[in-house]
């Protein structure tokens, strides 16, 4: 036992080796979105696709906690950051800054509200996530300059409630299968 | 078949090897360095001053022996964003964005200041300048010489609770699992269609097309946490412990010519923000 301790005096910023791998995973799982395409899904707006690159993030809040969700959404933050074809997102201050508390917020909103059952606290995550996501890059446009007020505010009613509506339905689909929660609906598993 | 070759399109760290003296750079010297340089592209608030600064990046180009027009590619998808990026600016600022400067432009209710117009200028500047930063970046550098260099950079950091090896081991994970990734969603895709599941519906349906999205995603995610359990017993079993007195197998030496290049840097980061450009 003694032994044990020691082991986990040996860490700094309180990352277990679960904390590492599933930071990497997810981030990988957000990358991977970004990168093929698949995490875009086009929607009847101005800016064309809502994003679900962020979703990694939320759940990766969810499971291991702020400090793992603010990983992976800085690692999403750098890739947007490098990657961007955007102007907007070409900007480190608001590509990467936002980004890290997207599952920070999620994280803390699935904590307070997981007495009212876990269905409930996944949801109101991935609203606070995704609207963390959405309020904080366009106060940030805004704040440099990319964007005027009033066109942020439209993109942000538009863009975000999609946004919020998709990034609810899998984060529920991903977590509620994999911490195998009875969702009440009789549905074949594959 | 195209539709399914998902691994040809994943495009993260994609390394020009050219041998230039930017690819032989020292990582932490050339992290330093392009953050200097990134600091600059952002901050700078003047059109001369962007003027430099995209001579500059040429000169980057040049110096990383990166052919101009490959380094510049990317570019040509990111044009329709940059003039929306530019009308919406044009057309919705009007005098919000500082009142006191004189009008260049008016019809109607679409007012363009001389601000306004500067802002729009700059804006475009700043996004090839960071495009051709990050891409010299990346193209010069391979991922895991960016981990290491992130990792040996954070090292001091470790007294105030920064864990700069676990972030290093973040990343490095991360970019190995994406070609697994990348093949397990290529097989997804293929059961799918072998079933006759199609991802259609069009941009009024996106919740239709949400759904079906699932049947690839939910698995995606479940093999990602399940391949991620597995690593976390085997790791484990090797009685992995994290960064604590552990040594690494590539050892980072700089010279002093390293050092060079975020020298320069600084510099110039001094020059952009201090110089006293006329316009």
């Amino acid at each position: 036992m003694g032994e044990g301790k020691r082991m986990q005096e040996g860490r700094t910023g309180g990352l277990t080796t679960r904390g590492i791998v599933i930071s990497g995973v997810l981030a990988a799982v957000a990358i991977f979105l970004g990168a093929t395409r698949l995490g875009f899904i086009p929607v009847p707006t101005a800016a064309g696709n809502a994003t679900i690159m962020h979703v990694p993030a939320i759940i990766g809040g969810i499971l291991e906690g702020p400090v793992v969700g603010g990983i992976i959404g800085g690692i999403f933050g750098l890739y947007s950051f490098f990657y961007a074809t955007i102007p907007l997102f070409k900007d480190p201050i608001v590509a990467i800054v936002p980004r890290i508390f997207i599952g920070i917020f999620a994280a803390w909103a699935y904590q307070a509200t997981r007495r009212a059952g876990e269905w409930w606290a996944i949801t109101i995550a991935a609203v606070v996530g995704t609207a963390t996501n959405t309020v904080l890059v366009l106060t940030l446009a805004v704040v440099r300059h990319y964007l005027p007020a009033s066109v942020a505010w439209v993109v942000g009613l538009t863009h975000g409630i999609p946004e919020i509506i998709v990034a609810v339905i899998i984060s529920l689909a991903v977590l509620l299968s994999w911490k195998r929660v009875q969702s009440g609906q009789a549905r074949a598993r594959v | 078949m195209n539709e399914f070759e998902l691994l040809r399109n994943v495009t993260i760290g994609q390394y020009l090897p050219t041998g230039s003296y930017l690819h032989r750079l020292d990582p932490r010297a050339k992290i330093i360095a392009a953050t200097l340089v990134i600091g600059a592209a952002s901050f700078t608030p003047s059109l001369l001053g962007n003027a430099c600064l995209l001579a500059a990046c040429v000169g980057l180009v040049w110096a990383g022996r990166i052919p101009l027009g490959y380094a510049l590619r990317g570019l040509i998808p990111a044009a329709p964003f940059i003039v929306i990026l530019a009308i919406l600016q044009l057309l919705f600022f009007g005098r919000n964005y500082d009142p006191a400067s004189p009008v260049i432009f008016q019809w109607g209710w679409i007012v363009v200041t001389s601000a306004v117009a500067r802002l729009v200028v700059i804006s475009a500047a700043r996004f090839v300048e960071l495009f051709i930063v990050t891409s010299v970046l990346t193209l010069s550098t391979q991922t895991t010489e960016l981990a290491h260099g992130i990792e040996s950079l954070l090292r001091p950091f470790r007294r105030l609770r920064v864990p700069s090896h676990e972030m290093a081991l973040v990343v490095t994970i991360a970019v190995r699992f994406i070609p697994l990734l990348a093949l397990e969603a290529e097989r997804l895709l293929k059961a799918q269609a072998s079933r006759g599941g199609r991802v259609v519906g069009g941009r009024w349906k996106f919740l239709a097309r949400t759904r079906q999205l699932l049947p690839v995603l939910v698995p995606l995610f479940t093999f990602a946490l399940k391949r991620g359990e597995e690593l976390i017993v085997a790791m484990e079993a090797r009685a992995y412990t994290g960064g604590e007195g552990r040594t690494s197998y590539t050892l980072l030496r700089g010279s002093p010519a390293d050092w060079l290049a975020p020298i320069a840097a600084l510099a110039f980061l001094v020059f952009m923000l201090f110089a006293p450009f006329p316009f």
